[in-house]
């Protein structure tokens, strides 16, 4: 056992001490086993007992030693530079800016600058950043509907990695990147748009406990989820309800779970014309389903997105929902919510039919786990590039997305080893933090992942004309799932037409 | 600059060494602003070439055809009129109640001065919490009172979630109403009071032909302020209903910040402000001249 894994295996197993789930004997016994006596580790039993879960976290978070060591060495003619970056709020940019990136600046004497803001902002910020050329922001946080945008304005990491072999993190493998989120996510035509820093994905997440109850199976299609959806609410409402959405009107969380309807109901948003066709007949059949559904999910679904959602599973108010995994280790934090331990995680709802991406448009990737993934690149504009490229390989390189993920509260890695990695494996179990359901995101990831399309209008089509018309069919102003759709293409018309 | 030279510009007569300051930074913060934004509705920002283009007139043009600034326009009148008129008629109501030495009031009025230093979002998020269909309070008593079926979602009906925001705006923007009424009540003269009174008139008679008249003026300041303020609403409609469901609740600001800041129109948007500007400074120059008002 190396180094590393053994530290691994101890952190897991002093976990499992500290909660109760071992006896004092069994953990002293495995403790020497791996080298580690307890007065060796600080540890003082009976007073103390949670300083050593502590101590040891925190040695375990720590970086690798030899990624360290390689910052120390490349970082030296940089020292003294400052890097800034424009960022939305998400778990990995949250873990650097507040506990990792400390790491990177001892060693390099580069200082990061990372500004946090919500997503229309960042948008802002880098749009009159490449117009004014004046490289602001060294790096970019490129939203995955943005790539084609800004495809041109960062590097190639390939390119970056060739040219420079010198700051090239050795190990930093980039075809550990999950191959889907290559392409989903940070790939334009053929150039690589910056690296998968991010990758928030719908999955499956329902009340084991209430579907047992009931004995009710873990929907494995979208019928099922609405029959089980139905039988909750009528079992259990109007305490429990079935399902929870996110449909705020006018808000992009409507049209993240329209979306995931639409491609599960074999529909598109675009077909290979170009052409809006959420009002064909399959998208028709995916609104009367969403409208079906709606009918059984708590009062004020209408008013909630993702946090309203989430809130609503957490709160033991609904008993599902198909949404971001990164709820799930929230969910499992016994001190924040009601249901620790009950939820269980699963892949999406099978789809009833799904269109290939090649009869859709702009890029467009059906699958029923709508991703919402960003990535990480360097400006062309930026007045230091080679600093901002030791900082984007160390921020995605797989020992910094370990931490991350381990930090971040499970949120899911964007490379393939890191899933396998020992330090995330360990916090397997329920509790907050909890990485449990990682296998259940990794292969969503691999064969279910949706991708909205990518053309410059879709900030506009995907944050108001899709959630406003469907706002309005929900608040009634429309006759007929077909009526409101058709008004919705007809607008979309519009926008595209400029 | 020699001594001397500072000295001579102190004890000149001049007013410009003055005014200099203040107009400096009028021309940087307000002039210059005001002459970009006329200069930027004639342009729109072009992302795939990362500039400004010249585009005519046609965001006028745009604007003009835009069923969505017409609908917005609609419900910022609705929202301007129906909000004044309450907090005009409850702050009256409440300073007449509150102008008197009693005990406790003057803990009461500094009570209600609490509410003016609450950021509008944050009262936002209040409300929405309490307009919450499972858990929120008002829904809750609307159903107890049988006004609202139980579970109604205020903010999610289209034809509720304006009157949703406006309990929020009049809640806090009252008492700013009522603190500038009862500042006027209290410099009234009482020798008019004590003529009427002699002579019988009633309270309403005072109130109607004495009060009224005497605080125009103080009503009228109170409406150009408050008016200014509510026709530029945003804080309340971007945080609990953002503009929804559908178009219900969409204002002209929270258009102009769309189009501005999401889809980086940034000429539309530019174009969305000035109309709303102008519009402004075309309600208040009417009222001013309509209700006398000197400053």
């Amino acid at each position: 056992m190396n180094e590393h894994d053994r530290k691994a295996y101890l952190a897991s197993v002093t976990d499992r001490f500290v909660r109760g789930e071992m006896d004092r004997r069994s953990f002293l016994r495995t403790a020497s086993k791996l080298g580690l006596g307890a007065t060796a580790l600080g540890m003082g039993f009976g007073n103390r007992p949670f300083m050593l879960n502590k101590a040891f976290a925190q040695e375990q978070l720590a970086p690798s030693p030899d990624v360290i060591a390689w910052l120390k060495d490349v970082g030296k003619p940089f020292a003294g530079t400052t890097l800034k970056l424009a960022t939305e709020s998400t778990p990995p940019s949250n873990a650097i800016n507040s506990q990792l990136k400390k790491y990177f600046e001892e060693a390099t004497g580069i200082k990061v600058e990372i500004e946090v803001l919500p997503l229309e902002q960042v948008l802002q910020k880098l749009t009159l950043d490449v117009a004014s050329s004046l490289g602001t922001y060294d790096l970019y946080y490129i939203d995955q509907s943005w790539s084609a945008s800004f495809s041109q304005d960062v590097f190639d990491p390939r390119e970056q990695i060739a040219a420079k072999t010198e700051l090239a993190m050795p190990n930093y493998n980039i075809d550990d990147f999950l191959p889907a989120l290559v392409d989903g996510i940070s790939k334009y035509e053929d150039r690589w748009v910056g690296v998968p820093y991010d990758i928030p994905i719908f999955i499956m997440i329902y009340r084991k406990d209430i579907y047992e109850k009931l004995g009710l199976k873990a929907p494995a299609t979208f019928d099922e989820l609405l029959t089980n959806s139905v039988a909750i609410t009528k079992e259990m409402g109007p305490t429990t309800f079935g399902y929870a959405g996110q449909m705020k009107s006018g808000h992009y969380a409507l049209e993240c779970e329209w979306t995931s309807m639409l491609w599960g109901h074999g529909g598109s948003i675009f077909n290979a014309d170009k052409k809006f066709v959420g009002n064909d007949e399959q998208g028709i059949k995916a609104l009367e389903y969403y409208t079906k559904l709606r009918e059984i999910m708590p009062p004020g679904v209408d008013g909630w997105t993702w946090d309203g959602q989430g809130q609503a599973v957490a709160q033991g108010v609904a008993a599902s929902m198909l949404s971001w995994g990164e709820f799930f280790p929230y969910f499992d934090d016994p001190t924040q919510t009601k249901v620790s331990g009950l939820c269980e995680a699963v892949i999406p709802p099978q789809p009833i039919a799904l269109r290939k991406p090649e009869e859709c448009g702009y890029g467009e990737i059906p699958g029923v786990g709508h991703q919402g993934g960003s990535s990480l690149a360097v400006s062309k504009y930026s007045k230091s590039p080679d600093a901002a490229w030791l900082f984007m390989q160390w921020a995605t390189c797989a020992d910094t997305q370990a931490l991350i993920t381990a930090l971040g509260g499970g949120t899911g890695p964007t490379r393939a080893s890191v899933y396998d990695d020992p330090r995330v494996k360990a916090n397997a179990r329920v509790g907050a933090g909890t990485t449990r359901h990682l296998p259940v995101v990794r292969e969503t990831i691999a064969k279910y992942m949706g991708s909205e399309p990518d053309l410059p209008e879709w900030a506009q089509i995907s944050s108001d004309t899709i959630p406003v018309g469907l706002g309005k069919y929900f608040a009634g102003s429309y006759g007929s799932p077909k009526e409101a759709m058709d008004d919705i293409a007809s607008q979309i018309e519009t926008v595209m037409k400029g | 600059m020699a001594v001397a030279q500072v000295k001579r510009i102190a004890i000149s007569d001049s007013p410009w060494p003055w005014l200099l300051p203040l107009t400096a930074l009028l021309v940087v913060f307000t002039i210059y602003p005001l002459i970009y934004n006329i200069w930027l509705s004639f342009h729109e920002f072009v992302p795939k070439s990362r500039g400004l283009k010249f585009v005519g007139f046609s965001n006028w043009i745009q604007l003009w055809n835009d069923t969505r600034f017409w609908s917005a326009l609609g419900v910022t009148f609705l929202y301007f009129i129906v909000a004044l008129t309450i907090e005009i008629i409850l702050g009256m109501s409440i300073a007449l109640l509150l102008d008197a030495e009693l005990p406790g009031f003057g803990a009461l009025r500094a009570i209600l001065s609490m509410t003016l230093v609450i950021p509008p979002a944050i009262a936002g998020m209040m409300f929405l919490l309490m307009q919450d269909p499972q858990f929120g309070v008002l829904p809750y008593l609307l159903d107890q009172l049988g006004i609202l079926g139980k579970g109604t979602p205020i903010l999610a009906t289209s034809s509720l979630a304006l009157a949703g925001v406006l309990v929020a705006e009049i809640w806090q923007w009252t008492p700013f109403m009522v603190l500038i009424f009862m500042a006027g009540l209290r410099a009234l003269p009482v020798e008019p009071y004590e003529a009427a009174s002699i002579d019988g008139a009633s309270a309403f008679q005072m109130f109607r032909r004495l009060t009224l008249p005497m605080m125009s003026k103080v009503i009228a300041v109170a409406v150009l302020l408050r008016g200014i303020d509510l026709f530029r609403v945003f804080d309340y409609v971007f945080v609990m209903t953002s503009g929804g469901p559908g178009t219900s609740t969409y204002t002209v600001s929270l258009y102009a910040w769309q189009q501005t800041f999401s889809f980086l129109k940034w000429g539309y948007g530019a174009t969305l402000s000035l109309t709303s500007l102008v519009i402004i400074m075309v309600m208040a120059n009417l009222f001013i001249r309509i209700a006398k008002v000197r400053w």
